[in-house]
């Protein structure tokens, strides 16, 4: 057993890489990235002053453009556009260096020897060596924290440009996301208060249903045809019928104070900060509380209807099994039969599928905070794609990945505990 | 010798479907759910010669014009004193007042799902009338009427889409269980790879770099979904493929191609059946889900979602919000009806009592 779960997490590592590979590619060759757009608005920019600007095309080819080519340098070396896309991907990734805090130098007439000021007053001395460019320091040390390279892409027309730069292995598997480029934080410290708010609704939800649809199935299994259960089969094909984000939208004009009851907020996680403040510990409670309730309703309607009839099913043929009549037949009490056979057996396939949920709970939430405008983790990486903040999206989608690859493992192990007579191998 | 036992097998077969068909026809909330969705999916492709501001025929100085066949005719035609088209429900109205010989006849419901602000005599946000049966929206077209045709376009795209995924589903699912081996471990990483991605995510990612259309929006779909059906078929196929009839119908020299699409896919239809129309409720979804994010349909084409969409962000136009969710929910519950029918006639169920 212990072997097939070391498999399985082995096997993740392929599995991630293929999907951020395809994740990148996809983002990456997507025409209107995030350099385009700096460009564009920079342009704009420039078009209001008055002047005349060619098109984006004449700017990229570094035609007669508003922006100085260095500027433009500057702009791919951000955006991180200077390198061809499989660097870039393990520079992401963190298994290549990453270059940061660049200066630009220009050996004029063939001078092979150069001083540049690094900040703080220090100065570094920069040797032409035939194709390479060695940096040393004040003292005549060769430098370990600074490095340099012609830019041979800029080196036109007998100018000779060179950069200077610090280099560093910093990706996703040393924990850094980057810079998110419309918020101007680092990635995790957007992600996290969002995340808890996304979790914060999805675990509420997750629970409050598995509360509901278990009772609820069995319940209905041992009174199959009866009026109680043709009744909650209403109530179930109903919810399957409408999709979550589509309830809550009904539910915020019914309840929220447009037409016709204002009872709950029209959305938000919370109140907003200045009223937050000013409440008690048992106002936030409420006031918690308050927020909540139509989104989690939405939330959990989602997997309402699937869960209870799983449930149903489940039990129906279980009961229906011989080694049920054989505990009967033994004389057992029906309670005992049902509660500790028939159960036991009928909750695998919902252990099962616990994995799946958590995914969709975790990441697949976006539409109903989006109805319910809540600032949450699914809306954070949709509003991210529509602003091309490419930092925020790959860490998005990174985290959701991976969240699914753990859920599946996860599944595997709460089917393995609940049920002793699986054996992976 | 061979095509009498053809036409015997196909006797059977037929018998086994027409069984299944007469016990369907018995469970009355499906079968009525059936024959209400295909008429009103029939009905809605004459939805132009049903809800149009077009007129049917208009009869104008002893010349007839079919304005909704032929397309534009400028006010000026007849005599209208308005700009571009000529607005055909002010027109019926002058000549009925002026008692004119001219006449015309509309569609039963005159107004389109296209025609917004700009036309004379349309406002925005009118509530629920018996002139506009379910108000307008924010650009003053007619709410009702956009949902009749968003339902014909969601209806069509799930059709679609569905049979797409179900075409590539088989093919790759079928051929993964059939052949095994290098084959099946190949597309099984290729699959888990391809579905740990957040499907919604990458269309929208796709969507917002090109503009989709119909079809483009079908195809982008496909690319991502088709998943869900090779598990399916990959299980039934691999089951069968260990069959004696497999093995006699290779013995005989048939090729695999024969041997897959002939003789084992008609044995694995069962569950391709069943599933088919929660296949239709997950495309119908997806589209509202789409077109409410706004990476659906290319506006102005009417589609409940962005209707959906309209009414949440002008909250208390309360019709706005009602009468797409009201749409979607009314022909989900009816596709759910006929899916659960379906189940029912193709793979009864029989539990026993507790004793």
């Amino acid at each position: 057993m212990t072997t097939y779960f070391i498999r399985r997490i082995l096997l993740m590592i392929p599995t991630f890489l293929g999907s951020t590979i395809l994740i990148f590619v996809i983002l990456q060759m997507a025409p209107g990235g995030p350099l385009e757009r700096t460009i564009q608005q920079l342009q704009a920019g420039a078009m209001q002053q008055g002047e005349s600007v060619g098109s984006v095309g004449d700017i990229m080819g570094g035609g007669s453009s508003v922006l100085p080519e260095s500027a433009l340098r500057e702009l791919k070396r951000f955006y991180g556009f200077d390198k061809p896309i499989y660097q870039r991907y393990m520079i992401w990734l963190g298994i290549w260096p990453r270059e940061t805090k660049h200066r630009e130098v220009e050996f004029k007439d063939g001078a092979i020897e150069l001083q540049k000021n690094v900040g703080r007053g220090n100065y570094m001395t920069l040797k032409l060596e035939g194709e390479k460019v060695g940096v040393y320091n004040s003292d005549g040390t060769i430098s370990e924290i600074w490095k340099a390279a012609i830019d041979k892409d800029a080196s036109k027309d007998g100018k000779l440009l060179a950069t200077i730069f610090q280099s560093e292995f910093s990706g996703i598997l040393t924990g850094n996301l980057g810079t998110s480029y419309t918020y101007d934080q680092p990635v995790t410290d957007v992600m996290a208060p969002r995340f808890k708010i996304s979790m914060f609704f999805g675990l509420t939800g997750m629970f409050l249903s598995y509360l509901v649809c278990i009772p609820l199935g069995i319940r209905k299994a041992l009174n199959h045809g009866s009026a109680f259960d043709f009744l909650s089969s209403v109530v179930i094909f109903v919810a399957y019928s409408i999709p979550g984000f589509a309830l809550g939208g009904v539910l915020l004009v019914l309840f929220g104070g447009g037409s016709f009851w204002d009872v709950f907020p029209l959305g938000g996680f919370r109140s907003p900060t200045e009223v937050w403040e000013t409440l008690s510990v048992w106002g936030q409670i409420k006031d918690q509380l308050w927020h909540a309730v139509l989104p989690i309703i939405a939330w959990s309607i989602g997997s309402f209807a699937g869960l209870t009839v799983l449930m149903k099913n489940s039990l129906l043929e279980n009961i229906s099994q011989d080694y049920i009549r054989t505990a009967f037949a033994k004389g057992l009490q029906e309670k005992r039969v049902i509660w500790v056979h028939a159960i036991r057996n009928s909750v695998i396939p919902i252990a099962s599928g616990i994995g799946g949920v958590i995914g969709v709970v975790i990441a697949g939430s976006y539409l109903i905070e989006k109805v319910f405008n809540i600032d949450g983790f699914g809306k954070m990486g949709f509003q991210a794609i529509l602003d091309r903040d490419y930092p925020i999206t790959l860490g998005f989608l990174v985290i959701v990945v991976v969240i699914r690859l753990i859920a599946n493992i996860l599944s595997d192990i709460a089917l393995a505990t609940v049920d002793p007579r699986i054996r992976f191998r | 010798m061979e095509s009498k036992n053809m036409s015997e097998q196909q006797e059977i077969s037929l018998s086994i479907l027409k069984k299944r068909w007469l016990k369907f026809k018995t469970l009355r909330r499906g079968y009525y759910s059936f024959i209400i969705i295909l008429t009103l999916y029939i009905l809605s492709w004459f939805l132009p010669i049903l809800i149009n501001n077009r007129a049917l025929v208009v009869s104008y100085e002893g010349d007839l014009y079919f304005p909704v066949f032929s397309g534009y005719h400028a006010g000026s035609v007849f005599h209208q004193d308005v700009p571009g088209e000529a607005v055909y429900r002010e027109l019926k109205a002058e000549w009925k007042q002026a008692d004119s010989e001219n006449w015309l006849i509309m569609p039963p419901y005159p107004y389109s799902p296209y025609e917004d602000i700009t036309v004379q005599g349309n406002k925005m946000f009118e509530e629920p009338s018996s002139t506009h049966w379910l108000g307008t929206d924010n650009t003053g077209r007619d709410v009702f009427s956009r949902l009749c045709y968003a339902f014909n376009i969601s209806i069509s795209f799930a059709l679609i889409l569905s049979t797409l995924n179900y075409f590539i589903g088989i093919l790759i699912g079928g051929s993964m269980g059939y052949f095994g081996g290098k084959f099946d471990l190949i597309f099984q990483r290729l699959i888990e790879i391809w579905s740990s991605l957040p499907m919604l995510f990458v269309i929208i990612i796709i969507s917002s770099i090109i503009r989709p259309t119909f079809f483009l929006l079908i195809f982008i779909y496909t690319i991502v979904n088709w998943i869900g059906m090779t598990y399916l078929m990959r299980a039934e196929f691999y089951r069968e493929k260990s069959k004696d009839y497999v093995a006699a119908a290779l013995s005989m020299g048939q090729t695999n191609f024969k041997v897959m699409f002939k003789h084992i896919l008609p044995n694995s239809l069962v569950p391709v059946i069943t599933y088919f129309p929660f296949s239709v409720v997950g495309g119908i979804t997806a589209l509202v889900s789409l077109d409410y994010l706004g990476f659906g349909m290319p506006p102005p084409t009417p589609s409940w979602g962005q209707m959906l969409d309209v009414g949440l962000s002008n909250i208390p136009k309360w019709w706005m919000v009602f009468a797409p969710v009201s749409a979607q929910f009314v022909t989900l519950i009816m596709v759910v009806f006929i899916g659960e029918a379906v189940r029912e006639a193709f793979d009864p169920k029989v539990y026993s009592r507790l004793r």
